[in-house]
Order: C-alpha cells, then structure tokens, then sequence
C-alpha cells in the first residue's frame, strides 16, 4: 500500500528547475535509498515530500490526498523528518527534547519509555540528562533518530542519516531502519553511504534534477 | 489544548532562558546602558531633567525590548526546531503566544528593575505609581504581542535585525506616544479624567493587537 507519493513533482529556484517530473511511491513497509552527487536535489525532494516546499509542478500525496489538503498538525505527526540541522533545543537535555516533541505532536497521548528510546539508539544514561548543546555530532544524530521513533510517525524521511555515526552508531542505524519497516513504515533515505544501499528494497538515484535509473535490491 | 501547548512552549523557553542566561543579561544591559546615556544626556546644569522621566523611561524600554526579539525565534530555527513547534495540534498560535509570553516577561522583569534606577538617575518619584504602572503593563503587553508578531514573520528574512525595528518602531508609535502621555499627566498629578483617554487608547491598542496578531502569524505561516 503507497503511503506517500511524488507525481511528475518539479521543483525550481530563481527559474531554474533543480527537480524535473519526479515520480516516486513509498509503500508501507519498504525501504528506498535516493543516491546522487552533491546538488542532484536530493534534499529538495526530501523538503518537498515532507510538505515544508511546494511543488512548482505536480503534486505530493499522502495516502492518495494531496499534502496542501492535510492539517499540518496531522502531517506533523504522519512525516518524520531528519535531515542536516539535528531538529533539537541544544539547551534541553536529550530527555527534555523528546518529552516536549512528543507532548507537541500527541498531547493527548501516553508518552512513550524516552529513556529506553535513547538506549535504542546507544545513548548513555548518564548522557540523557545534560544539555544537548555538549554533545558531539554523531550523539546529535543519535538523539534525532531518538526523536523520529518517538515520533511514532509511519513515513520516515531521511536525509544522510549515518552523518557523525560511528561504525558501531551506523550498525545501530541499519538496525533501527531494518526494525521500523517491519513494523510498516515507509522510509526514504537519502544518502551517500555505501554501507546503507544493502538494507535498501529499491535504490532510486538522482541527477540533474531527474531521476535517472531505479534499482531493485 | 492552546493554552497546554502554549504553556509545554513557554515551559521550555523558561528552561532555555534559564540555562543560556544570554537574552535577558543583554536586555537589561542595554536599558541600563540606554538610562545612563538619557540620564547624562538630560543634564541640565548639573540638575537632573525629573520632567524627563516618562520619555526616557519609554524609549529606554522600546529599545531594551527590541534586543531580545529576534533571538526568540533564531533560536529555533538554527536547532531546525522551528517548523515543529508552529505544526502543533493547536496550529501556530501557542509558538507565537509562547513567544510574547517570553517577551512579556523579560520586559516586565526589566521594567521593575530599570523603573527604580530611573527614578534615582533623574531624580524622580511617581506620583501616582498605579497609573504609571497600569500604563506600562499595557504598553509591555502591546509591544509583546506585536513584537513577537513581527519577529516571527522576518525570522527567515535578510537584514532581518536592520529591518525589525523600522517595521516595529512606527506600527509602535500610537502605543509610545499614549504611554508617554499618561505618564507626563500621572506626573503632573492629573485627574482621572485627563489620563482616561490615554490609557483607553491603549486598552483598544493592545484589544486590536491581540484579536489580528495570532491570525495574521497563521496566515503567513501557512504560505
């Protein structure tokens, strides 16, 4: 079942299209890689599938409705993003942040075991209570990656995801990844890290702004 | 649901404002710096300028206020945090009450902190404390709301600290001149009658201010 999808999507900047007739399906339960060299725009569809860009052409959907027809409330709490900025208060603690995340996406909803969650993705206890702003990039990552599954979004849209990881942090992604689309989840990947292609069910790669080949794993 | 997820944003504010310490220090120390500066400057003859109070006392707490604005909405939008506390199940309005809460506060705080030390600067008392006071809660609650109105809509603009207080300074003007008003008549002893027309005007100000600034911010918010 497509969750989210992309139909003859454009995208440009300053009347240059940098996204020429995108198409693209997620489905429920699968796992896309989009590759592509520096500025193939690969982060601008990302942007574009997550509803934070409007198409110059085209339209994106989620669950056959296009996204302008959806509460960005209700989007919010469908799409979680991950893309270069770690989307964190650096002053709050790891705790702190995934707590009010989800008390703004599911007030009325039971909060989920934080602290566990954090140990999910290989954060020290001791590392749960301190401020954000002290941590190196990859326990950033980490901390983000906490914040989708806290998310309890169904559509993970992710943008170079192993950025700061180390061997062990990447292990743990692969992981985390392989785990949510058993679950159902429908997840794009962006990346350029080899190490993730395996887990991907389809490889899209992008150049020019096209996309120019498909792969199936 | 407005009023808790404004209350979870305005909670973490706190907590940041708290930790990082960096916007209310500066606030305070630019009205400090702002009053010694009007304070010299009014000197006339070695004498305190007393008639002097409302206007520097005003324009000192324009200027502080400005300081901080901006930096309540940069601050989400360099953790990327931005568009996640404007799509809450309330929309966008606990982000912008949130934020002029924030700003209430700060300003409120630096109020009763600058309001002594300009009194003891120029040599001043109030006469009558109630009215000055009442004055400024609403010129602190107007310049708040519209404020923070205005920070959120040039947070992703460039020159965005040039352009902040030419577009609020002037939309500001009614609120200033009113309470500056009704602090040279609450000085001057005057009766209720005289400063009714005053604070009135500021009561429609700051009614105006509240009903459009949460519904324009969703509007733009929404482009």
């Amino acid at each position: 079942m497509t969750r989210l999808a992309a139909e003859a999507v454009g995208w440009a900047v300053a009347g240059r299209f940098v996204l020429v007739d995108v198409d693209l399906a997620l489905a429920a339960g699968s796992l896309t890689a989009l590759t592509g060299e520096n500025g193939a725009g690969k982060s601008s569809l990302l942007a574009l599938l997550a509803g934070s860009r409007k198409p110059a052409r085209g339209v994106v959907k989620l669950d056959d409705v296009p996204l302008a027809d959806i509460d960005a409330a209700h989007l919010a709490r469908r799409l979680a993003r991950l893309d270069h900025t770690p989307g964190l208060y650096l002053e709050l603690s790891a705790l702190e942040n995934l707590k009010l995340f989800h008390g703004l996406l599911h007030p009325s909803r039971p909060e989920p075991a934080i602290a566990a969650l954090l140990e999910r993705v290989g954060l020290a206890r001791r590392d749960h209570d301190r401020p954000v702003r002290g941590f190196s990039r990859g326990m950033l990552q980490r901390t983000a990656l906490a914040r989708v599954l806290a998310s309890g979004a169904d559509v993970w849209l992710l943008d170079e995801p192993s950025t700061g990881l180390d061997r062990a942090g990447s292990a743990l992604l692969a992981d985390v990844l392989d785990d949510a689309r058993r679950q159902g989840a429908a997840i794009l990947l962006a990346t350029h890290d080899p190490a993730l292609l395996p887990l991907a069910d389809r490889q899209l790669h992008l150049a020019h702004g096209h996309v120019v080949a498909t792969e199936a794993a | 649901m407005l009023l808790r997820l404004t209350w979870l944003l305005l909670q973490k504010d706190l907590r940041i404002a708290l930790r990082s310490r960096e916007v209310f220090g500066f606030m305070l120390l630019f009205a400090l710096l702002c009053v010694v500066v009007f304070a010299f400057g009014f000197l006339r003859e070695g004498e305190a300028a007393a008639a002097q109070v409302p206007g520097a006392l005003w324009v000192t707490l324009l200027f502080s206020g400005t300081v901080g604005l901006l930096r309540l909405f940069t601050a989400e939008d360099e953790g990327g945090t931005l568009q996640l506390a404007q799509r809450t199940l309330a929309g966008p309005h606990p982000l912008l009450l949130s934020k002029a809460l924030m700003q209430l506060l700060f300003s409120g705080v630096t109020t009763l902190l600058i309001l002594p030390i300009v009194l003891v600067f120029f040599d001043a008392a109030l006469a009558q404390p109630g009215v000055v006071l009442a004055a400024l809660a609403l010129g602190l609650l107007g310049q708040a709301m519209l404020g923070a109105l205005v920070a959120a809509l040039l947070v992703h603009v460039r020159l965005r600290e040039v352009l902040l207080p030419l577009v609020l300074y002037p939309l500001l003007a009614p609120l200033l001149i009113a309470g500056v008003r009704a602090t040279v008549l609450a000085q001057a002893h005057a009766p209720a009658e005289a400063l009714n027309g005053w604070l009135g005007l500021m009561l429609a100000y700051d009614a105006l201010v509240l009903a459009v600034a949460p519904w324009l911010h969703a509007r733009v918010v929404e482009v």
